[in-house]
């Protein structure tokens, strides 16, 4: 197949990453454009503002690993936020199904069943970015207890929600009567 | 052609596109093997056992390795925005893929330059990134789940993550008013099919259908039973049907396949897409004119 070469192009992030000083803005987006992130540095809209006038423009479905880059890169941030008004906080509230034998931990788009008896992970499903099916051949057939962390090994806010959903069923497993 | 697109968790598998065929538990394309699993795997295999049930011609699909970095997805994108004139699908289905608001805004372009403008479908990452980027119009069929249904309805989200909590809270029976909310921001397509307790089919804010039977609670925690919906409706509009007719078959569908498959939360979802023939053969006929003959070929 011929390769492709991308042409420069506008970006429309959704996210912004928010920083003390202009020094750690830019240090920031090195880090950030090093690792092949489509980043760009942007001013923050004044409600949004923390310490500087300068942030960095991301994909917000790129989230998570992003914070775990510039953290593992000491790259120092205040926070992320998301651009629109109105959705500052990420969704923190999960639902739990009891099937009988299994019990359904859902944390927003995300979903995870485990076997009552063993602890083991019987299934995942919803959400819809890339990391999600490669979680889900990770994760299946695994304890709790053993089964990679998606917030350690995902990159986006669904691999995020999913571990949402693995750390409610760690609590309710390791709350119940496990052997 | 029906072509069908979307990421598989395969690292290191280059952009490739082809028809799509299958050997024991994998898809294969262009020679390279994709496990038929959760996500773009699934929904092909769905397509593919309905096409070849129909004797139609087997899907096209662009594929790409991609474990979430994101530079699968770019491929993808990439190529089709240079290359979906040339390709002219009759059914573009998009499915899992690194949202990018930007990308698909090009895309959309792009689509606007066919001879003959693709049935748009979009699931997954794809719908997200369309409708973030304000672009749900442009399609004619998404396929959320409620969560996802919530996440339509909530103008200010980007991501299913970020909705408000008041919409999570609702269950199925708030779908209408999910919906009414989702057309009034023009953040849905001109179809839905919102995958449920209860599935509905709605067009443009109307609510044609709702399919409750059977109720098979179990499906909703099969890791791919979302993702065969989309792939059913999908091979059904390229057969011809209207889609809120592939929309309501796709539902009955899904639905006595996990019956038939007797399905539990720790049932696998090719169990449930091997029980698609058995369901045509006993619906189909029923359900749309689409008859199986014995021995011979489906009319």
């Amino acid at each position: 197949m011929a390769f492709l070469r991308r042409r420069k192009q506008s970006f429309e992030g959704g996210g912004l990453v928010l920083f003390m000083d202009v020094h750690d803005a830019m240090r920031g987006e090195r880090v950030l454009k090093k690792a092949d992130y489509a980043v760009r540095l942007v001013a923050p809209p004044p409600q949004l503002r923390k310490g500087c006038d300068l942030a960095v423009e991301i994909n917000l479905v790129e989230q998570p690993g992003i914070e775990r880059l510039l953290r593992e890169k000491d790259a120092p941030y205040v926070s992320v936020a998301p651009l629109k008004a109105g959705t500052l906080e990420l969704l923190e509230i999960v639902k739990v199904t009891d099937f009988g034998d299994w019990i359904m931990v859902m944390a927003a788009n995300m979903k995870l069943a485990f076997d009552k008896g063993s602890g083991i992970i019987v299934n995942t499903s919803g959400g819809g970015c890339p990391d999600i099916p490669h979680l889900h051949a990770e994760m299946i057939g695994k304890k709790l207890t053993e089964a990679p962390r998606p917030k350690d090994v995902g990159f986006t806010l669904c691999a995020l929600m999913l571990d949402r959903a693995l750390e409610e069923s760690l609590n309710l497993w390791q709350g119940g009567n496990q052997p | 052609m029906m072509l069908i697109v979307g990421t598989v968790p395969v690292k290191g598998l280059p952009l490739t596109m082809g028809k799509v065929g299958s050997e024991g538990e994998f898809l294969v394309v262009d020679g390279h093997p994709v496990p038929c699993t959760q996500g773009t795997g699934a929904m092909i295999r769905a397509a593919l056992v309905t096409t070849e049930y129909l004797k139609l011609e087997p899907p096209r699909v662009l594929v790409a390795g991609d474990t979430g970095q994101g530079n699968g997805s770019r491929e993808i994108y990439e190529y089709l925005i240079q290359k979906v004139a040339e390709l002219s699908p009759e059914v573009l289905a998009l499915h899992y893929c690194l949202p990018d608001m930007a990308l698909t805004r090009r895309l959309c372009e792009s689509v606007r330059g066919c001879a003959k403008r693709p049935m748009m479908i979009a699931d997954a990452g794809s719908m997200y990134a369309a409708k973030a980027a304000g672009l749900a119009l442009e399609f004619d069929i998404f396929t959320p789940d409620a969560t996802e249904m919530a996440f339509l309805a909530d103008p200010e989200a980007t991501h299913p993550a970020y909705i408000a909590r008041h919409l999570f809270d609702t269950d199925i029976s708030q779908t209408p008013k999910l919906v009414a909310a989702a057309y009034e921001h023009k953040d849905a397509a001109k179809l839905l099919l919102v995958k449920g307790a209860t599935d509905y089919v709605v067009r443009s804010g109307d609510i044609l259908a709702t399919i409750a039977e059977p109720d098979v609670p179990a499906l909703e925690a099969i890791g791919g039973t979302g993702d065969t919906i989309t792939g059913l409706v999908s091979a059904f509009a390229y057969a011809g049907l209207e889609p809120q007719e592939a929309a309501i078959i796709a539902a009955r569908s899904n639905r006595i396949a996990g019956e038939f498959a007797e399905a539990t939360p720790a049932t696998r979802v090719s169990q449930v897409i091997s029980q698609f023939p058995i369901v045509y053969k006993e619906h189909l006929c029923q359900w749309s004119g689409v008859c199986y003959i014995e021995g011979g070929s489906n009319d």
